[in-house]
């Protein structure tokens, strides 16, 4: 009776210490999970950033748009906020916003930038066409088709995308020539260094702005032309934002 | 002491079963996780996407080269193979290859895109590009994302942007052109290539000093990128 008690004693403890163990191990998990930004937020006391301050003093010197916002982020990251207004949903949604964000790693290393479009109060359920362009308004120029965005119930939406955004630029390879990018100097093709929004469906810019006399525009991809709305939102700026 | 032993017992028997619930659902996690990789079989050999994007390929509105994975729906994904073609003297067992996935083509934001590379010039950058054309003189192009091979001339690189309907427009001008869901607008990104990101790099690599910069990487000065080192191949779209 003794040695069933003694066993059953050593079976329970170790039991016991397992459970322990696992609390020990769960709690220092979410302690190394907290510690990382801490520790960030010291070191970006102390760290300069020369990109960052190199495109300030672009800000500053009018060659980057005034709307830009050029966060103080760790070196060698770089990242760029903008704001985007309404342009064809002005009139009916007065109070549509966007905020983009674009993070670059390492200016030399980074295999592309990843972009974040945030946007508020714009037309519910609608499915939006993303382009960098060479003008933020008509006629936009030169335009690549990067991301779409759908909205979601209440308005609100968010699409996050990696491509080569801050050297982005539109070629024809058989009569490239070159454009002035601000923040890098004289390169190859035409810079693409605006962005806009756009009604991916007519039917639907039509629908939402209560205007059957709007037309078909380019920029959605696929079958047939023209299916596309108008632009929704821009940069609005003439400066570039990125 | 024996109420002690009354009181203890309770707390002892409630820790045991604390620690046989953890361990029964350790169990059951890799179970269920099994049952529904069957089900994503299953599904996978009903798909209906796959089938209209083969009928493309025989139509040569798709490369031969191209695989259509059976995939589990509403997602499409395609493979396609990159030849050496600047790096073919140098570099003949390079081999590359293009999977892209798409969403639900109804609602997805943008495709996947990833690039994988063997036996290529080690530690070296370079850019890719969607081109109208496979090869010279490539037309209207799109500059994508870049890629650095390993030490051992391998290399990978994943990325997130519209490419089964890629196109290139100039607004002012737009045009048409024949896209695989019929007249689309714009001129369509339909092949894919890789170049040196630095004409001396590729300088170096090849061992030829009469190449010539090209305009396939962003950023100042024009023409600092080097030639061509791999690419689909095809004359029909492989995208």
């Amino acid at each position: 009776m003794r040695i069933l008690q003694y066993t059953r004693r050593i079976v329970l403890s170790a039991s016991c210490l397992i459970l322990l163990f696992i609390c020990i191990q769960a709690s220092s998990a979410t302690a190394a999970i907290a510690a990382p930004a801490n520790q960030q937020m010291q070191v970006g006391h102390v760290q300069s950033n020369p990109e960052a301050a190199r495109l300030l003093q672009l800000k500053q010197s009018g060659r980057l748009a005034k709307t830009v916002n050029v966060l103080s982020a760790l070196p060698p990251t770089t990242i760029l906020q903008f704001p985007l207004v309404p342009s064809g949903i002005k009139q009916k949604f007065p109070d549509a916003t966007g905020l983009v964000t674009i993070v670059r790693g390492d200016r030399d290393n980074s295999t592309s930038d990843t972009v974040t479009i945030d946007v508020q109060k714009m037309p519910p359920n609608i499915t939006f066409t993303i382009f960098f362009i060479e003008i933020a308004k008509k006629p936009f120029g030169h335009v690549e088709y990067v991301a779409d965005l759908t909205t979601r119930g209440d308005g609100s939406g968010e699409s996050i995308f990696n491509i080569i955004s801050l050297v982005s630029f539109a070629m024809d390879a058989r009569n490239p020539g070159t454009s002035q990018d601000d923040k890098e100097g004289l390169t190859s093709g035409t810079n693409l260094e605006h962005l806009g929004m756009w009604f991916s469906s007519l039917q639907d810019a039509q629908k939402v702005l209560n205007d059957e006399t709007l037309k078909g525009t380019i920029f959605d991809g696929g079958n047939p032309p023209l299916h596309a709305g108008p632009q929704a939102m821009t940069d609005g700026q003439s400066a570039p934002v990125f | 002491m024996t109420r002690l032993t009354f009181t203890r017992r309770p707390v002892l028997m409630g820790l045991f079963l604390a620690l046989a619930v953890l361990a029964a659902a350790f169990l059951v996690y890799p179970v269920a996780a099994q049952m529904h990789n069957a089900t994503g079989r299953v599904n996978r050999s009903t798909t209906f996407q796959a089938r209209s994007i083969q009928d493309l390929v025989r139509a040569h509105q798709l490369a031969s080269t191209v695989q259509v994975l059976a995939a589990q729906p509403p997602s499409v994904i395609i493979q396609f193979p990159l030849f050496p073609s600047g790096v073919k003297k140098a570099f003949p067992k390079a081999t590359g290859v293009v999977t892209i996935v798409q969403g639900n083509p109804a609602v997805s934001l943008f495709d996947t895109v990833t690039v994988d590379v063997q036996n290529m010039p080690p530690d070296i950058t370079f850019t890719i590009f969607f081109i109208e054309i496979a090869s010279k003189p490539f037309g209207h192009v799109q500059y994508v994302a870049d890629l650095h091979t390993r030490a051992d001339g391998s290399g990978d690189v994943t990325f997130q942007t519209i490419t089964l309907v890629a196109f290139a427009a100039d607004a002012r001008n737009p045009g048409t052109s024949a896209d695989q869901s019929g007249p689309a607008s714009g001129t369509q990104l339909e092949h894919l290539g890789m170049w040196f990101s630095s004409l001396q790099d590729a300088q170096k690599v090849l061992n030829d000093n009469t190449l010539k910069g090209t305009p396939f990487d962003g950023g100042t000065p024009p023409l600092h990128a080097g030639p061509q080192a791999l690419t689909d191949g095809q004359t029909d779209p492989v995208f």
